[in-house]
């Protein structure tokens, strides 16, 4: 139970590969190695009992006639000049009588003799019985040892020649190993690398270099085509949040923001203002008989006024001044870092000037209108956003009441006595 | 009628023979060579005298091989009991006078006792000229006439060839038989 729950070890690349290439080498060079060496072995057993057959017939002739004269030191000449040079370990003569002619035996006592006596024990047909004929008669018999002297030089030197092969495939098959993991890890590198940058750095512009293996340069370009689609969407998608962020925060008639990026706009500036103590106006706008503009003419003639408007309103402006369509025909100024009271004045009269100008209409004709505007101060009128608001409304439905087209300040110890009134 | 005092002078020679041998039997018995051993020598000489026969070639192969024994022979007794070769071939051995003219007709292979100057020599120049293998069974130095010459002790029966002899008779001895024999120290 405790294996399997223990997270498995996963092998790497490298060890795959090595062992594969290790297995592989290791199989080939032993199967041959081995399978080599036992049919020489096998064929240098038959000839080795043929080489064996061939030495006791030469010691047959040669000893034939010491054999009919039995002659033993003639025997013991004869048979010595042979066996001495040839691969034989022990060979006796016999006469017909079964008595022993000649002897001859190799005085090998060393480690090798001993092995060569065990290979050809086991690997000669031993021994050999040959019988010594003259004249088709039988006279005698030959006994004979071989030595497995070339068969243990064999076996010796095909152990040697397995174990070098099998060092040298290793060492080439783990070299051949290295090089191919190097030719499939240098292009996933890349291609990790690529991917990392992708998801954490949002940088879609790197792309996989090609590599020498197909199917990893596949895998690549197809890599590098996802990305390009990435970048693509990733692009298309920034500006279509852009767009909506756009849409959410600004009137699509006129193109100024809308009240709740005003209010937000205006909450944020109080904030500052409150850390800064620096004074700050609200400029409440309101258009004259919009109302009726909109009631005769039509609306597409209104909205061509609302568009007008906004205009010359945003031209009068300094560049971080901000102006908001609040809705209907109401527009909204926030003056920030301003020195005086008189500067958020002079700013309404700017506005209320540009005004006089007649506004060229598409349909042909022309049409003037007027603006009334309220003006509220930070912090003598409100410290907040909806106290200021009211106050700015306030004042701008003061000025409608006295005097269309011209500003009124915000008086706000009356303030909340008029809004009383009004309701 | 020829044949008959043939067979009758035979017959005198044989026992005039055995006598001579009984006669030489007690001489021998006083010397080293007991009767044991003399049974060993005769039966060692056998088959040194028909491995000799086996390795020998006549231009015209002889069936039956015809050995004659001639003069007092001390080890010949086996081998005239004998009458097969070591190949199987039949063999026919008999004893033969010194004197004998047919002899160079008769006889293939001559195995030569114990004979005088004279009689050695009268032998010799009766074969000469023919096919026919000579073997001396004792005291022959082996310069002239036999072509083999038995060397006979109790360890083994050894032999020498006369290399000259053997090319003057026209018989052919294989070479293996010439390298083993044992060519004594050169006698002056």
């Amino acid at each position: 139970m405790t294996a399997s729950n223990k997270p498995r070890v996963r092998p790497t690349l490298r060890s795959v590969l090595g062992r594969g290439h290790l297995s592989v080498a290791l199989l080939a060079v032993g199967l041959a190695g081995v399978s080599l060496t036992l049919l020489g072995v096998l064929a240098l057993r038959v000839y080795a009992n043929h080489n064996l057959h061939l030495i006791a017939r030469s010691i047959n002739y040669t000893v034939e006639a010491a054999v009919v004269f039995d002659d033993s030191v003639a025997a013991n000449e004869a048979l010595e000049l042979i066996a001495r040079t040839e691969e034989v370990a022990d060979a006796k003569v016999f006469n017909n009588d079964g008595e022993q002619l000649a002897h001859w035996q190799r005085n090998d006592d060393g480690l090798l003799g001993h092995l060569e006596t065990q290979v050809a024990t086991a690997l000669l047909d031993e021994p050999i019985n040959l019988p010594i004929l003259h004249k088709q008669q039988k006279v005698g018999h030959i006994e004979l040892i071989g030595q497995g002297r070339s068969l243990l030089l064999f076996m010796l030197s095909g152990l040697v020649g397995i174990l070098f092969c099998t060092a040298l495939s290793a060492f080439v098959a783990l070299h051949l190993s290295r090089r191919l993991l190097g030719d499939i890890v240098r292009p996933l590198r890349a291609l990790a690398s690529v991917a990392h940058a992708a998801r954490r750095e949002r940088s879609f512009d790197r792309r996989v270099p090609e590599a020498p293996i197909a199917e990893l340069n596949e895998l690549g370009n197809d890599f590098n085509a996802l990305l390009d689609e990435l970048e693509v969407w990733h692009s298309h998608l920034q500006s279509e949040n852009a767009t909506l962020a756009h849409q959410a925060s600004h009137d699509s008639l006129t193109g100024l923001p809308n009240r709740a990026f005003f209010e937000g706009r205006l909450s944020r500036s109080l904030r500052n203002a409150a850390r800064q103590q620096g004074p700050m106006a609200l400029l409440f706008l309101d258009s004259d008989h919009f109302k009726q503009i909109n009631d005769s003419l039509g609306h597409a003639v209104g909205d061509e006024v609302l568009i007008n408007v906004a205009d010359r309103v945003r031209a009068q402006l300094r560049e971080h001044d901000l102006v908001a369509r609040l809705g209907g025909d109401e527009f909204a100024v926030l003056l920030t870092s301003l020195q005086s009271r008189e500067d958020a004045e002079r700013i309404a009269e700017k506005i209320i000037a540009s005004m006089q100008l007649p506004m060229q209409l598409d349909s042909g004709g022309s049409i003037s209108t007027s603006l009334s505007v309220g003006i509220a101060y930070y912090p003598d009128d409100g410290d907040n956003c909806a106290s200021l608001l009211n106050a700015a409304d306030a004042a701008m439905y003061q000025a409608k009441r006295t005097r269309r087209g011209q500003w009124h300040a915000a008086q706000t110890e009356r303030s909340a006595a008029e809004i009383k009134n009004r309701s | 009628m020829t044949v008959a005092g043939g067979r009758k002078t035979g017959c005198v020679l044989s026992l005039l023979l055995a006598a001579l041998l009984l006669l030489a039997g007690p001489a021998h018995a006083q010397g080293s060579v007991t009767a044991v051993q003399a049974q060993q020598r005769a039966k060692a000489v056998t088959q040194v005298v028909l491995g000799i026969l086996s390795y020998a070639r006549w231009p015209v192969e002889p069936v039956p091989l015809r050995l004659c024994l001639v003069g007092p022979t001390e080890y010949a007794d086996d081998l005239i009991k004998g009458n097969l070769q070591n190949s199987g071939q039949p063999l026919q051995v008999r004893r033969l006078l010194a004197e004998d003219r047919e002899m160079a007709q008769a006889c293939d292979a001559v195995y030569i006792g114990k004979l005088d100057h004279g009689q050695r020599d009268r032998l010799f120049q009766a074969v000469s000229g023919h096919a026919v293998l000579s073997i001396s069974e004792a005291d022959d130095p082996c310069t002239v006439g036999s072509l083999f010459c038995l060397r006979v002790s109790d360890q083994q029966v050894a032999f020498e060839v006369n290399l000259d002899s053997v090319a003057r008779s026209g018989v052919r001895i294989h070479p293996s038989v010439l390298q083993l024999s044992r060519p004594r120290a050169v006698q002056p």
